[in-house]
């Protein structure tokens, strides 16, 4: 019983607690939304799409307010600055069939290890593809081999494999659609995802 | 007769992995920085990796950020405790369900692909609200 009378108390404080959301345009420059789904215990319509506004919750019906001349507080705009840099994706594409990188993008793989070794904490996702030329298992087969030569290599210039992983997806991910059993040179890749 | 049972070890440890895996990596952290899972008190040091219902406990002139296999990106200001309650991503299909708790403190959030894959499948909850993220920046504070 009295801990019951305790849980409630502790949420009714917490619904007293101003809380607030300030929305940014993102790094592109586009504007995204928030839909306040709930606000004081009740389900609202409100969508939050202002950039650079403030919005107060836990009223019934919150609305956003621009940012104004004082723009963001120290404590936010250190937060930002706190964000961990976005993803950086690279594509390495393959001769017809085999593993071996094209001239090309034989030279994509010095960045690609300046840009692990320049990140804190970081995972890098490795993703083989194929284009439509052979049976399916067979593309299967060769986009893990794509992936995990890679990924060798990666390893090879001294990475830890527990920050990374391979994944095979075959002919099944196009990045140009084509018919089954077409010569296609932009399908046959590996995208390196570095976090 | 062996069989079965040894059939069903494999099914569960197929089973188990799935749920074991990363679902992001702390990049940095500076002051009291810790990730609390289930009774255990982790440091959030850069390359620590984050499983689904972790918290992320920071002190007074505590920070921390990190970054999700859905490219999803936090960072976690002072005095904060935020927890990942739910967190199931896709890689192949990049779709998935995405709830964080911010029961006090601050978080920034630049939403990834899992807020872009379906309509609200990336919600935030206060203790006073509950948001729904349409693929964006912002930042949800929630002062003691």
């Amino acid at each position: 019983m009295i801990r019951a009378g305790l849980a409630v108390a502790i949420v009714a404080l917490g619904g007293c607690a101003t809380s607030s959301l300030v929305l940014l345009p993102d790094d592109e420059g586009h504007q995204g939304a928030v839909a306040v789904l709930e606000s004081g215990g009740a389900q609202t319509e409100a969508v939050i799409a202002e950039g650079n506004s403030r919005t107060k919750l836990g009223t019934k019906s919150p609305v956003a307010k621009p940012l104004g001349a004082n723009g963001l507080k120290k404590q936010e705009a250190a937060l930002l600055t706190g964000l961990p840099p976005p993803a950086k994706s690279f594509l390495l594409y393959f001769e017809q069939g085999t593993t071996t990188l094209t001239p090309q993008s034989a030279t994509i793989l010095a960045a690609l290890r300046g840009e692990i070794s320049a990140r804190s904490g970081p995972e890098v996702e490795v993703i083989g593809h194929t284009d439509t030329v052979g049976s399916e298992a067979d593309n299967d087969r060769l986009s893990m081999k794509r992936a995990e030569e890679v990924l060798a290599w990666l390893a090879s210039q001294g990475f830890d494999r527990s920050m990374m992983s391979a994944v095979g997806r075959g002919e099944r991910q196009l990045m140009q659609p084509t018919m089954d059993n077409v010569d296609n040179p932009a399908n046959r890749r590996v995208e390196v995802i570095v976090r | 007769m062996l069989r079965l049972p040894l059939a069903l070890g494999v099914l569960a440890l197929v089973v188990a992995s799935p749920a074991a895996a990363e679902i992001a990596r702390i990049k940095q952290s500076s002051g009291i920085a810790l990730v609390e899972r289930n009774a255990q008190r982790l440091k959030a040091a850069p390359g620590f990796q984050l499983l689904p219902g972790d918290q992320l406990v920071t002190g007074k002139d505590g920070r921390m950020s990190l970054t999700f296999i859905d490219n999803t990106r936090f960072a976690v200001g002072p005095n904060s405790r935020v927890s990942v309650s739910e967190f199931r991503y896709d890689r192949t299909r990049q779709k998935g369900s995405f709830v964080t708790k911010v029961d006090r403190g601050s978080l920034a959030i630049v939403s990834g692909r899992i807020a872009k894959s379906d309509r609200d499948a990336m919600k935030v909850r206060t203790p006073n609200s509950l948001l729904g993220v349409r693929g964006t920046k912002f930042i949800v504070a929630v002062p003691k």
